[in-house]
């Protein structure tokens, strides 16, 4: 079988959304590639947005693992993310006010072990409630963790926030100089590379005209590549790690907790224990992608616990489809493009309002139209086992047998 | 007594939070979600009262330092939250088919809509009602009690929309059909009440006490977009605190979450307070915690007693 027809035996195999989704990548990578030949996207800051877009990724990873897997309402995803970058923040930058200076590895540690005692915290008394509760409890102990941050001075330097934190890779024997130590480049797009299509059968001349620009790469874009590296390796292996166990035994079981818990109970499960392993497990993930944020950002401050980072999360996963971290994933991406795109919708002058409520209300109208007309997400889970559909509308008749649905692909 | 001005501006607070939590129970036991969007309709109702203040003016005349015009521009603010409420249930809501936990998040959507409209419309900045701000009452400060005559306008105010409340619920039809489809909304419905009219109805009630508790939380501090968002942690608080679906514990919980959050700022002057300790023992609690202490309590409880004060059992 030739790669072609492998591929387009694929293709055949794709949902309609998930044809829609791949059309919308490519579509999009097609824009992002044009802003960078043409110089309107600076690669350091294209760069910058991929970093950010795994951080969401992360973020979106650590929620799913939470609500989409087992069904909890957690909304104090900014508290963990907070929590994440404070921890590291606070024990290797020069201005903290507690240690400072230590390795960026021993951030990371104590940054995870804080998130996993936040977990605790605030799983121990929420966790036996109803749902509702949770999601209602959860918000409320993530602005009493902001008010902490944001007025215990002694400790977190306040609103001033920590500054000099250094990079992830500061210490470590070759990558900390890498960036000083690789040479300049300098790509340089000549103004003669004039591309021209025609449609034949309408004949409309259409002219791509890429504009002379000169690509500088300097010592920041090869840090923001380090830097991209490193969220790429947190995403992989989260990726790969979630895929594991929710494949596991103990993944199943998080997914009958969610469609029925009262079932997970009656086969002898401890589902208070289960719940707060994948609570502790999800909280990890977004106190990992806080890591990462403090030291792209290498500046900390209480605003980033704002609550609205919660409910970009929470868009990006119910985007994206809850219990499927592909989804996630996708869900990641879009909201970075919202979160930055608007930023340039204030340089049109025909737009009469300011662009922070009309980033509200994007987000507001996202979340009603997608709960409206497809709360399953734009790519849910597939070929699922358990879910609430399956047991209430499963066919009367399989169209295949069973032991083929058993043996039968992944989980997603 | 410094105990004294703590508490009755644990009252005005309390106040305010009462005329929230009634309504977003009453959301919660007959819609049977938990509302989101309330605070931000508390906010709608605030700046429609705003703008309808600004158009009419004072209209002479005054009551407890409040001219004539303030009143008509609170009923104005009511009907506006109201209306936007039943528009909401209409347009978004009624043609769901989620469980509540859609709802919910569907209602977090509604609230960064009714936001953002708000926040484009006067922009981000706070602004006031342009009323005279008053001195203290006189006879009252030798108590040390620092209260104007319009945080005695907003207590009783509530007071009169409370009890107007009490007496729908217990001894009209209406309050006594909303009962009973809180209670089991199958059963009302074979029993022949229109359920999704006295859901209109609950709205009605619900956001329209809302928006006056906007208004007077306008009239308490300032004006913000983010005003109702900020408080609907505490209204949430004090509706769990006092048990979901008791709409007569969430007025309890209201006023003791009201209290609770006033009562902070006397953490750090315990000695002073108390007895048997020295004068400058106190600890290191500022008023800024106000919220978060509110809120821990509420969790404390709940791990105690899930159901809250006075809720049935889950």
């Amino acid at each position: 079988m030739s790669a072609v027809t492998r591929a387009r035996a694929h293709w055949a195999d794709l949902t309609r959304a998930e044809r829609g989704v791949t059309w919308f990548v490519v579509g999009f990578a097609a824009l992002l590639l044009f802003g960078l030949l043409s110089g309107a996207l600076a690669p350091t800051y294209f760069l910058y947005l991929v970093g950010i877009a795994g951080m969401y990724a992360l973020l979106s990873f650590g929620l799913n693992s939470q609500w989409g897997f087992t069904g909890l309402i957690n909304f104090s995803v900014a508290a963990f993310f907070g929590v994440g970058a404070y921890g590291t923040a606070l024990m290797t930058a020069e201005g903290s006010p507690l240690a400072g200076g230590f390795n960026p590895l021993i951030g990371l540690v104590v940054a995870l072990v804080l998130a996993a005692v936040l977990a605790l915290l605030i799983g121990i008394p929420t966790l036996r409630l109803r749902a509702d509760y949770l999601a209602i409890a959860s918000l409320g102990l993530a602005e009493v963790v902001r008010t902490i941050v944001k007025n215990e001075g002694q400790w977190t330097n306040g609103t001033a926030g920590i500054r000099g934190i250094p990079s992830f890779f500061e210490g470590w024997p070759v990558l900390a100089t890498f960036p000083e130590s690789m040479p300049g480049l300098e790509i340089v797009v000549s103004p003669g590379w004039r591309t021209t299509f025609t449609v034949p059968v309408v004949d409309v001349g259409l002219e791509f005209v890429i504009p002379s620009s000169t690509l500088l790469l300097g010592t920041s874009f090869w840090r923001a590549l380090l830097n991209v590296a490193l969220v790429l390796a947190f995403v992989g292996l989260s990726y790969a790690l979630l895929r594991r166990v929710h494949r596991s035994p103990w993944g199943r079981v998080l997914r009958t907790i969610r469609s029925d818990e009262d079932l997970a109970r009656a086969l002898g499960k401890h589902t208070y224990s289960f719940k707060m392993q994948s609570f502790v497990l999800g909280s990890l993930l977004m106190a990992l992608a806080g890591v990462f944020y403090a030291h792209l950002n290498l500046f900390v401050s209480p605003g980033d616990l704002d609550p609205i980072t919660t409910f970009y999360v929470w868009v990006a996963v119910i985007l994206g489809g809850s219990g499927s971290n592909r989804g996630a994933l996708f869900g990641g991406v879009v909201i970075v493009s919202i979160r930055e795109g608007t930023r340039f919708l204030n340089e049109f002058a025909w737009i009469p309002v300011d662009v922070a409520p009309l980033r509200f209300l994007m987000i507001g109208v996202l979340i009603v139209l997608l709960m409206r007309f497809r709360p399953q997400g734009v790519l849910p889970p597939q070929r699922e086992l358990i879910w609430p559909t399956a047991v209430d509308k499963a066919p009367s008749r399989p169209d295949s047998g069973v032991r083929d649905v058993k043996a039968g692909g992944g989980d997603e | 007594m410094v105990l004294l001005d703590h508490i009755a501006s644990g009252l005005i607070f309390s106040s305010i939070i009462i005329l929230g939590s009634i309504g977003l129970s009453l959301v919660y036991s007959i819609a049977d979600f938990a509302n989101f969007a309330h605070g931000d309709t508390m906010t709608v109702g605030a700046y429609s009262s705003f703008v309808t203040f600004g158009a009419i003016g004072g209209l002479g005349g005054a009551v407890l330092g409040l001219p004539l015009g303030f009143f008509v521009a609170l009923l104005a603010g009511i009907a506006v939250a109201a209306l936007v409420a039943v528009i909401t249930e209409k347009v978004v809501y009624e043609g769901m088919d989620l469980d509540s936990i859609g709802m919910l998040i569907t209602s977090i959507g509604i609230a960064f809509i009714y936001r953002a409209v708000v926040q484009m419309w006067f922009g981000a900045d706070a602004v006031r009602y342009d009323i005279q701000a008053l001195r203290p009452i006189e006879w009252l400060l030798p108590y040390d009690v620092r209260v104007t005559e319009h945080d005695v306008a907003i207590v009783i105010s509530a007071a009169v929309l409370v009890t107007g409340l009490h007496v729908l619920l217990q001894y009209s039809d209406l309050g006594r059909k909303m009962r009973a489809m809180a209670d089991n909304p199958d059963l009302a419905r074979v029993s022949g009440i229109r359920t999704d009219r006295i859901k209109l109805w609950t709205w009605v009630i619900g956001a329209g006490l809302a928006g006056s508790g906007g208004v007077f939380l306008g009239l308490f501090n300032l004006l913000r977009p983010r005003m109702g968002f900020d408080l609907l942690l505490l209204i949430f608080a004090a509706v769990i605190l006092g048990g979901i679906g008791s709409v007569y514990g969430a007025m309890l919980g209201a006023f003791l979450i009201g209290m609770i959050h006033e009562l902070t700022p006397l953490l750090s002057q315990l000695g002073a307070v108390l007895p048997y300790l020295p004068d400058t023992f106190g600890l290191p609690i500022g008023n800024q915690y106000g919220s978060a202490i509110a809120f821990v309590i509420m969790v404390i409880v709940l791990l105690f007693r899930p159901q809250g004060i006075a809720g049935e059992a889950v």
